[in-house]
């Protein structure tokens, strides 16, 4: 029982991972609070079940498709929103209400469009595989799959690649990174393409696995936001170590209280690391008070 | 006309709310996603203490505001060191504990059932029932209110706060303690959040947690950032436009089930809007840069 409860812990962490690693990318390289990451969430699950389940496509285009479509969206997301509030060197305060008001408009859109009831792209049971006295639906151990994947490519990008090395260059300072030379809107471009792609995959997932409706985004850019300061800001890959504590932590809440205080518990998980170590697990000391609003 | 009583009703609550929280956001620069989580406390507590213990309405009231300005240290004193977007999250970590403590702690507040037949103010042996008598006493206390909060504004204290919000490091270099006054009007602001939570659990006669919700806070905020913050007018022109918004859209004879989404896509495009060319709002004195 309690080895099912945190395997299935895992399981929604490695999809929380998927949500904070892309929300962690924009957030550590461009300081954007991007909280419209739920509403690319819900865009793509939506575009998703539009090719899939509406225009019946076969399932390979309709996920390439998805993906590029909402790595495109990410990068207009930046290029007609941020970029003009950014390039006038205003707080952040400032572009993360603008986020909020784009969150806000895009999931009424979608809301009005398909209705705010759960949608289901797969009807009926899944397949399940038994490791031992544990059972995986067979959209379970694809999801694992896939954040391993995503994992593993992300942090080769990020330590193998001159690419790599832009992104960090960026997060440590990107006024020096235009010093050098690059132009950092090419970075923004890299960075919120890729961003949006990995809250696509997990939205896709999670959508195949237990529907969707329009106020999914908010749950899962929360979430995301929360494994991100756990793993700690400023370290990419921290957030996946954040939103996998996170899955764990609230199947364990699931087996010791109730399932209705998740919510409640990633929360109190936030202030309290907000309060006593800001800097995350893996952070450096570095007191919150001292970096830049 | 009782419809015209009911809306005008429904302006004095959303102005009180957008006033306290323009004492945050405008005068003190603090931006905070928690507003609805005091509205929900007062609303909550001064419902409770009416009907298990009997309270009157103005003990509950006060009661309520005592309440909300003690909850408020618990999430300020701590995260108000925090800044920029840090301290955004924690206020919203905060309002989603605080619905969720609403929405399932079922032995107190019932949970999601709500509380039905909450009992009407009754105010030195009269009771408020008529929408025209409740439109004249919760304008009677919203200009109190609001007068109470424009004097603060406008006293040496909300002058201090609004060198805090203009530079923070020169007001502390003048010898003022930054955290204390910021706890403050953190304070101040949950003890005026908790009146309208009061008013529209005595008007509606039932309250259940979804009226205080996330959501409900990102409304209130967005009605200041809309409207404008720094200064009186501006909450109150963001209030009545607000308020107002879905009532139009529902002459245009848009059917209530769209009206709902489509408020919302507005109200979230009208956010993008003012922060890109009038980060001041319609008539506000604070400019968010």
């Amino acid at each position: 029982m309690l080895a099912q409860l945190l395997v299935n812990g895992f399981v929604t962490g490695c999809s929380y991972s998927l949500v904070a690693l892309g929300f962690g990318l924009i957030y550590n390289t461009t300081r954007v609070f991007h909280f419209a990451h739920g509403a690319v969430y819900v865009l793509s699950a939506y575009v998703f079940y539009t090719l899939w389940n509406i225009l019946n496509w076969q399932f390979a285009p309709a996920l390439v498709a998805t993906l590029t479509g909402i790595a495109i969206i990410g990068i207009l997301i930046d290029q007609f929103l941020y970029q003009p509030l950014a390039n006038r060197k205003g707080s952040p305060l400032v572009q993360m209400l603008s986020s909020l008001g784009l969150y806000i408009a895009t999931i009424n859109v979608v809301a009005m469009i398909f209705g705010n009831e759960t949608k289901v792209l797969v009807p009926g049971i899944q397949p399940t595989y038994s490791f031992g006295t544990i059972i995986l639906t067979q959209i379970q151990v694809v999801t694992v799959l896939s954040f391993i994947l995503l994992f593993g490519a992300l942090a080769i990008i990020l330590h193998k690649t001159n690419l790599g090395i832009t992104i960090r260059a960026m997060r440590d300072d990107p006024d020096l990174l235009s010093v050098m030379g690059v132009n950092p809107r090419t970075v923004r471009c890299v960075v919120f393409s890729l961003g949006s792609v990995f809250a696509a995959v997990a939205a896709v997932l999670n959508a195949l696995d237990v529907g969707m409706d329009p106020n999914t985004g908010l749950g899962a850019v929360l979430n995301g936001t929360v494994a991100v300061i756990i793993g700690g800001v400023g370290i990419f890959e921290g957030a996946a170590l954040g939103g996998i504590f996170l899955g764990l932590i609230q199947s364990l809440a699931i087996w010791q209280v109730s399932a209705r205080w998740q919510d409640a518990i990633a929360f109190l998980l936030l202030i309290l690391f907000l309060i006593f170590r800001p800097e995350g697990v893996l952070g450096l000391r570095r007191r919150t008070e001292e970096t830049s609003t | 006309m009782n419809y015209v009583f009911h809306i005008m009703v429904m302006i004095n609550i959303y102005a009180l709310l957008a006033l306290s929280l323009n004492l945050l956001v405008g005068y003190t620069g603090l931006l905070s996603l928690s507003h609805a989580a005091f509205y929900g406390i007062g609303a909550y507590v001064s419902t409770l203490l009416m009907m298990k213990l009997g309270f009157g309405f103005i003990p509950s009231l006060l009661a309520a505001i005592v309440a909300s300005v003690l909850l408020s240290f618990v999430i300020s004193i701590p995260s108000l060191r925090l800044k920029g977007d840090y301290f955004v999250l924690a206020s919203l970590g905060f309002q989603v504990i605080v619905f969720s403590v609403l929405y399932n702690w079922v032995d107190v507040t019932r949970g999601p059932y709500g509380i039905p037949g909450i009992p009407q103010p009754e105010v030195l042996g009269v009771t408020v029932s008529s929408i025209f008598t409740y439109f004249v006493f919760i304008g009677v206390i919203a200009l109190l209110c609001g007068g109470m909060l424009y004097l603060i504004g406008n006293s040496p204290f909300g002058r201090i706060l609004k060198s805090i919000r203009e530079d923070e490091i020169a007001a502390a270099a003048l010898g003022k303690n930054i955290t204390g006054l910021k706890v403050k009007a953190f304070a101040i602001a949950a003890g005026f959040a908790a009146v309208p939570g009061v008013l529209f659990a005595g008007y509606m006669q039932y309250i259940d947690p979804t009226s205080f919700t996330l959501m409900e806070s990102v409304f209130i905020l967005s009605i200041i950032i809309i409207g404008g913050t720094g200064n009186i007018t501006g909450p109150l022109t963001g209030t009545v436009l607000m308020i107002l918004l879905p009532e139009g859209l529902r002459f245009l004879g848009m059917p209530d089930a769209i009206a709902a989404n489509m408020r919302q896509v507005i109200y979230g495009l009208l956010i993008i809007v003012i922060m890109r060319y009038l980060p001041q709002g319609i008539s506000g004195e604070y400019r968010f840069e």
